[in-house]
């Protein structure tokens, strides 16, 4: 994946991400809250949040001091498990649900005003339409509700491939075809900002695959997409920014690189005999830590010294069958950032 | 306005419910108040004891705004809160107001679309079921050769007029509940209940306490065949309404007109303030 400006998005990344007290990625409220990058002004900001929280009653607490930028033009991923308070705050993004706490921008307007859901397209959760009524009729009411002329409608069928299943019934359709006519309501508006809440769920892997294409298809250009979703892959192949969400608050944001990259990375080793070659490395002050993981050595170090190392171990005699430098995949990273502290289970 | 307008009113015409309701109201209109009582007009035996004389005057051209108007009290009011319910209900168990609220217009423009549709839809039901009655009047009057002398054109504005408000009442009782309940079934159930049962319990009770008594004034279905009386309708034929009879107390049509109209006003703007003020989920 590259970034569309990477020259922006690695100083945003340089700006904003960076390590908390207990390893894992965050960024400081201070840099978060206005435009932390001196090259993107004010006006490239779409989706501006400050302190943003949604509170149920005095204990359950949905989304929690949440500041969140989205730049004009970016795919930003927001990710986290089931619960973490995605929908959540996309609804409030949308003025579909009132914050308890902070506020929003969206669209140069506030959440849930005409002048910014103008400039909106959304698919929160599953599509709804009605279902009595076809594909096309659906987009036709959202279309008289929104003043889009209706020669938009066969445009965004087109753009879905739902032209030839327009006019059945929305209670016909597969669950692909409801998640495709849910982006072509999207879409005809032919919006500035698109959110998206998990649009591949329930796809068949190829579903899933042209999902991504289309999305990556739509971020091109000045159209910024707000993508929510729970799977690494799909974040990993169509954002250019991430920002990662546990137990309602935001835990780390920047690029899928630099997530990866200031996590863990470690020299993996495959020798014989494998505890001599630990004993060795243990021994050796360039070593942090060495630990057996799965028949292979995990070597924490300095990526600069691996040949040192290599060359330590043959000269003992210990038989090197495999040596190459590791990165955490963005799995793991995402396993990380989101496990529940006290309990070590995700969030 | 107007696109969301257009849009409501679409979704209304396209939706199978509205059509089978507005088939049930015309038939029942038709039925129960010209068909029925005709048949029985022409076999009852006039020497039974007890025997409701069904009146033949009331059947015909000059009488039949008065009839028609009588079944909308109480029968065209249940049928058409489901209607209601259904507007708003609906939209929530089908998870469709999301879709709707994050279109361009803000939610009050929507709400009033919807019912903008709604009242739209309650034209085209009261014409229905005059126009049935009208034809049926007709019809009775040349099997019996009786004149077809039609009311005066003030006489049916104000009979269509009546007809209208009291199914809008109706009709936003169940905009209300619908909003209330988040649903349809529930909602339904409870106007459902409300029309049949509550009403007429709290009527005959309250009409028992003397300090209660003036609180009957203020309900749905006695404002509501009072107005339908002042227009035309036979109280007689009240009485004997099934379900749905009423005897009493009436009160003026200018009063019941008002109390209607304070009703209307009631259940939208808190179905508004609801729908406005909640969190959609």
């Amino acid at each position: 994946m590259s970034p569309k400006n990477p020259i922006l998005d690695n100083s945003i990344a340089r700006a904003s991400a960076i390590v908390d007290s207990n390893g894992a990625i965050g960024v400081p409220t201070g840099m978060r809250e206005h435009a932390p990058d001196p090259g993107r002004t004010a006006h490239d900001l779409v989706i501006e949040t400050h302190g943003l929280g949604k509170r149920y009653g005095d204990h359950i607490v949905a989304v929690d001091d949440l500041d969140l930028t989205v730049y004009r033009g970016e795919v930003y991923g927001f990710l986290g498990p089931n619960g973490a308070g995605k929908t959540t705050t996309l609804r409030m993004l949308l003025g579909l649900t009132r914050p308890t706490e902070g506020r929003a921008i969206v669209a140069g307007a506030a959440p849930g005003t005409p002048d910014g859901l103008a400039r909106i397209g959304t698919m929160i959760e599953a599509p709804t339409f009605y279902p009595f009524l076809s594909g096309r009729d659906n987009l036709r009411i959202l279309a008289m509700h929104a003043g889009v002329p209706s020669s938009r409608i066969d445009a965004v069928l087109g753009q879905v491939e739902l032209g030839s299943r327009s006019g059945d019934r929305f209670s016909t359709y597969s669950l692909g075809m409801k998640q495709r006519l849910g982006v072509a309501a999207a879409l005809l508006k032919d919006p500035e900002l698109l959110i998206l809440d998990e649009p591949t769920n329930g796809l068949d892997p190829a579903g899933m695959a042209e999902m991504r294409s289309l999305i990556r298809e739509l971020g091109r250009g000045q159209r910024t997409v707000l993508l929510s979703s729970h799977l690494m892959n799909e974040v990993e192949q169509v954002c250019d920014r991430v920002g990662v969400i546990r137990a309602g608050r935001l835990v780390a944001e920047g690029t899928v690189d630099d997530l990866r990259g200031r996590t863990r990375e470690w020299l993996q080793v495959r020798a014989e005999p494998l505890e001599d070659a630990r004993h060795l490395l243990e021994g050796d002050r360039r070593i942090d830590t060495v630990e057996v993981v799965e028949g292979a050595l995990r070597v924490e170090m300095d990526e600069c010294d691996v040949p040192a190392i290599n060359r330590l171990l043959v000269n003992a005699n210990i038989a090197v069958s495999d040596l190459h430098w590791e990165r955490a995949s963005l799995e793991e990273v995402f396993f990380e950032l989101t496990q529940d502290e006290t309990k070590g289970e995700p969030a | 306005m107007i696109g969301s307008i257009a849009a409501e009113t679409l979704l209304l015409s396209k939706r199978a419910a509205t059509w089978v309701l507005f088939g049930i109201w015309v038939s029942l209109a038709a039925f129960f108040g010209f068909i029925l009582p005709y048949i029985t007009y022409r076999n009852e035996d006039p020497g039974t004891p007890g025997a409701v004389r069904a009146s033949l005057t009331e059947l015909l051209p000059h009488e039949f705004v008065g009839t028609v108007l009588g079944g909308f009290p109480f029968f065209g009011g249940v049928l058409i809160l489901i209607l209601g319910v259904m507007t708003l209900g609906s939209e929530y168990g089908w998870g469709t107001l999301k879709t709707l609220f994050t279109q361009r217009p803000g939610r009050l423009q929507i709400f009033a679309a919807k019912l903008v549709a709604l009242g739209l839809w309650l034209v085209v039901f009261v014409l229905g079921s005059f126009l049935t009655g009208a034809i049926a009047s007709a019809v009775i009057a040349m099997i019996e050769e009786a004149p077809v002398d039609w009311p005066g054109p003030w006489s049916v504005m104000r009979g269509l007029a009546a007809a209208w408000l009291i199914l809008a009442v109706w009709s936003a009782l169940g905009v209300l509940l619908g909003v209330v309940s988040r649903g349809t079934a529930l909602a339904i159930g409870i106007g459902i209940l409300y029309g049949l049962v509550i009403e007429g319990l709290i009527n005959a009770l309250f009409d028992q306490v003397s300090v209660l008594r003036p609180m009957i004034d203020v309900l749905l279905r006695a404002n509501a065949y009072s107005l339908a009386a002042a227009v035309g309708a036979s109280t007689e034929g009240a009485r004997d309404n099934g379900p749905g009879s009423f005897g009493g107390p009436y009160v003026d049509g200018a009063q019941a007109l008002a109390v209607l109209v304070l009703q209307l006003v009631a259940f939208v703007v808190i179905a508004g303030a609801l729908l406005r003020r909640r969190d959609v989920t």
